[in-house]
Parts: C-alpha cells; sequence; structure tokens
C-alpha cells in the first residue's frame, strides 16, 4: 500500500491537546515523577520564518535517549516531549542531556531531533540538535551537513534556569541562517 | 523495521501558488540526506501516557449539550505499507464547526461559534488498528489571502506510529464535495490517486441508519513493521 499524503498542521492545532507536562522530556506523563538519571537541562528557542518573522503556534515535538544513550529502556523517562510556539514564536522544552550511542550509522553524539509542523509547511521538517562542548566530528548525522552549516545544529549555552543548566536552540525555517534539515 | 523514501507524487509540491505562508515557511535548502539511524526507526512506546485517549465524541461532549451540525461517524484503520494494521496509535482528530469557525483564539472569521462544540479529541486504535470519532461535518471556510480561496470541508489527523518516521500529519476530505477541485492544501499533492486517497468513503446510509451519516477513512503510515512494537 502507498502511504498517505503529508498536509499542513494549519494554524489551529488545538491547545486542547496539550497537558501541563507535554514539554518536558523527563517524566512520563504530567502525574508521575521524572527520571532520576541524568542531568535536567532546558532547551529554549526561537521559530522564524522568512525575515526572521516570528512564528505562532507552530507545532514542535522533541525525541531523544536518555542518559545512558537508550530508547524506551528507562521506565521513568519517555524521551518525547510536544509544545506550541506562543505570539514571540517562543518554545521550551525540559530534558536531560542525553548519551550518546553506536548504531548501524555509526557512533552518534549526543543529539536529540526536533521536528516542526505550522501553518505554510507543508510537510513537516525535521532537525537535530547537539549540545556544546560535545565533539560531534564522528557523528554520521552531522557529517551529512557542510562543514560551514554545522554550527546552526549546535544549541548555545546560556544563563542557568532554576538551577538547571540551559540552552538555546534557534529554528530558522527559511532565509539567513536557514537551519538544516533533514530527509523524512 | 525499515521505511522507504516517499513514492513519487504522493509529498506535496511546495511553496503552493495562492497559498502565501508557503512562500515564507518553506525551507529554501533541500533538506540533507542521512541514513536513519536508531533515533529516527524508535518511537515513544509510552506515548499514550502523556497523550491519553480522550474524547471520541465531539458532536456531544456534555450529555443534552449536543453541537449543531450533520452528525457523522469517521471510521477507518491505521495501516502500514504492507496493509498490516498498526494497534494503539495515537489518532488526534480536529476540526472546524459545522459553519467553518475553530474553536481556537487564532481563527478571528466571522463564522459563529458553537458553545457545544470544542473540535478535537484523540483515540488509541484497537487491535486491528480502527479508531473512530462521533462528530458534525465540518463547514468550509474561506482563506484570509489576497485571492480568494475557500478550504472544502475536511478533518485534520495527527497519528503517531511504531517508528518516528511514520508520523503522519494530514487531512482528510468528504466525496463529492466542489470545492476539493480548487483546494490549493489537496491539490499540491500532485498525483490523482494519492489525492483521492485523502477523500473519505461515504458509507451507504441506509446501512448506517437514521441518526447520522458514516464515513470510512483508512490512513497508510510509511514503514513495514513486521511485528508491533511496545
Amino acid at each position: 500500500m502507498l502511504p498517505t499524503s503529508q498536509q499542513t498542521i494549519g494554524p489551529f492545532f488545538p491547545k486542547g491537546f496539550f497537558g501541563p507536562a507535554d514539554h518536558d522530556l523527563t517524566r512520563m506523563s504530567a502525574d508521575a515523577a521524572p527520571t532520576t538519571q541524568g542531568e535536567a537541562v532546558i532547551v529554549r528557542g526561537t521559530v522564524t520564518r522568512a525575515g526572521g518573522v516570528p512564528c505562532v503556534n507552530a507545532i514542535l515535538e522533541m525525541w531523544q535517549a536518555d542518559a545512558q544513550g537508550r530508547f524506551n529502556a528507562d521506565p521513568a523517562f519517555l524521551g518525547w516531549g510536544r509544545t506550541f510556539t506562543d505570539a514571540e514564536g517562543r518554545y521550551a522544552f525540559r530534558t536531560v542531556i542525553p548519551g550518546g550511542f553506536t548504531d548501524d550509522t555509526g557512533t552518534r553524539a549526543p543529539h536529540a531531533n526536533i521536528t516542526v509542523m505550522g501553518a505554510g509547511l507543508m510537510r513537516r521538517v525535521l532537525t537535530t540538535v547537539f549540545f556544546p562542548g560535545v565533539d560531534t566530528a564522528a557523528d554520521p548525522v552531522m557529517a551529512s551537513v557542510p562543514t560551514a552549516l554545522r554550527p546552526l545544529l549546535v544549541a548555545e549555552k546560556t544563563r542557568r534556569e532554576a538551577g538547571l543548566r540551559a540552552f538555546r536552540f534557534d529554528i530558522r525555517l527559511r532565509g539567513e541562517n536557514e537551519t538544516p534539515f533533514f530527509d523524512l | 523495521m525499515s521505511e522507504a523514501p516517499w513514492p513519487p507524487g504522493i509529498e506535496p509540491v511546495v511553496p503552493v501558488p495562492g497559498y502565501p505562508n508557503t512562500w515564507t515557511h518553506t525551507p529554501a535548502r533541500a533538506p540533507f540526506t542521512r541514513v536513519p539511524g536508531a533515533t529516527e526507526h524508535a518511537a515513544p512506546a509510552a506515548l499514550h501516557r502523556k497523550l491519553p485517549a480522550g474524547e471520541a465524541n465531539l458532536a456531544e461532549v456534555v450529555k443534552g449539550k449536543p453541537a449543531i451540525g450533520q452528525l457523522m461517524e469517521i471510521s477507518g484503520r491505521i495501516l502500514d505499507e504492507a496493509g498490516r494494521p498498526v494497534p494503539g496509535a495515537v489518532v488526534e482528530l480536529w476540526q472546524a464547526n459545522a459553519a467553518g469557525r475553530y474553536a481556537h483564539a487564532i481563527d478571528t472569521s466571522a463564522a459563529p461559534l458553537d458553545p457545544h462544540f470544542e473540535g478535537h479529541g484523540r483515540v488509541l486504535t484497537d487491535a486491528d488498528g480502527r479508531y473512530a470519532f462521533f462528530t458534525v461535518k465540518p463547514g468550509a471556510y474561506p482563506v484570509p489571502v489576497q485571492e480568494t480561496w475557500w478550504r472544502p470541508p475536511h478533518l485534520h489527523f495527527s497519528v503517531f506510529g511504531p517508528s518516528c518516521l511514520s508520523r503522519l500529519v494530514t487531512q482528510m476530505y468528504f466525496p463529492g464535495d466542489p470545492l476539493n477541485a480548487i483546494d490549493r492544501i489537496l491539490q499540491a499533492i500532485p498525483d490523482e490517486a494519492a489525492r483521492s486517497r485523502m477523500v473519505a468513503r461515504m458509507l451507504p446510509p441506509a446501512s448506517v441508519g437514521s441518526v447520522h451519516l458514516g464515513f470510512a477513512h483508512d490512513i497508510v503510515l510509511r514503514g513495514r513493521y513486521a511485528t508491533p512494537e511496545g
């Protein structure tokens, strides 16, 4: 069978779909305790379109391995979160610094995948965020991007928030310093 | 599991003429090709804990307070490319009300809100990959762009499959609506057969009964999955 086509998520993805901890990858649900493994951090940024104009109600989904570089292994860690951008295009996730791992593609540096959907995006886009100070030289996904663009995939350290290290990762859908995206 | 590249003609062609936002939001650079690895092939096994099944009856969320509109049931199956059902898939549906207005602060159209219609629900597929929602048929609405353009009645679907690459957000259309042929979003799909697969099938009214209309719509996710995950 052939897959069903993608269509834009549009501007009206309901606020009612969001629970209070949906942006928090470190816990299974709002009423569950967060994982005790790994360093909890904040990843925040803005989503902008051509001209640096903020995107409102863009929907972001973040997915990553746990602090040991495993998927679906820590029963307290979901590793998935969803949020939407506010009127200024801002988003934020709470997560842990993921562990690196080795798979069929090679040795993966610690990373998270972020997919973005929104009005005007007929297909979702998918990018990968790495963390500063982490060696990505051997990472096969980083290697698929031209050297000059690689810094665009590395989050920037910002000031701590409520005792947690925080990182900034801006997603520019189109135009100057456009974020590198990957095939779906 | 494996996800073949999208076959030709199925993905929308972007940017879309007459849909100005696609010219400012679509990346100018082509996506980079990399071999999908563990991150792409995996997906959260316990997603239903964060996205629990909720309302399947959008037409009467509060008993005795029905929404206004043409009552209908939409049902079908979530399948993989091998035609196997995807059990336990999270399926989200949202839509405009019968007047073509979304219950969303961003929708500032002049069409009336229906105090009894929020227009969104979430279910999990059963062992046969089946989902069903009871709702009202959405109305058409104009898109606020310079060249007049009306969206045909449609339902939005968000589906989570067994891998991150099978994640799908799509829309479903109604058979026989004259706006389908001139909808810039539906017509952005080049392949006619692919477009027709986004149009639901009306069930014979005599078999559905005298309370509501019935529509059937299957959604096929990318990938072939030998065994269900999680």
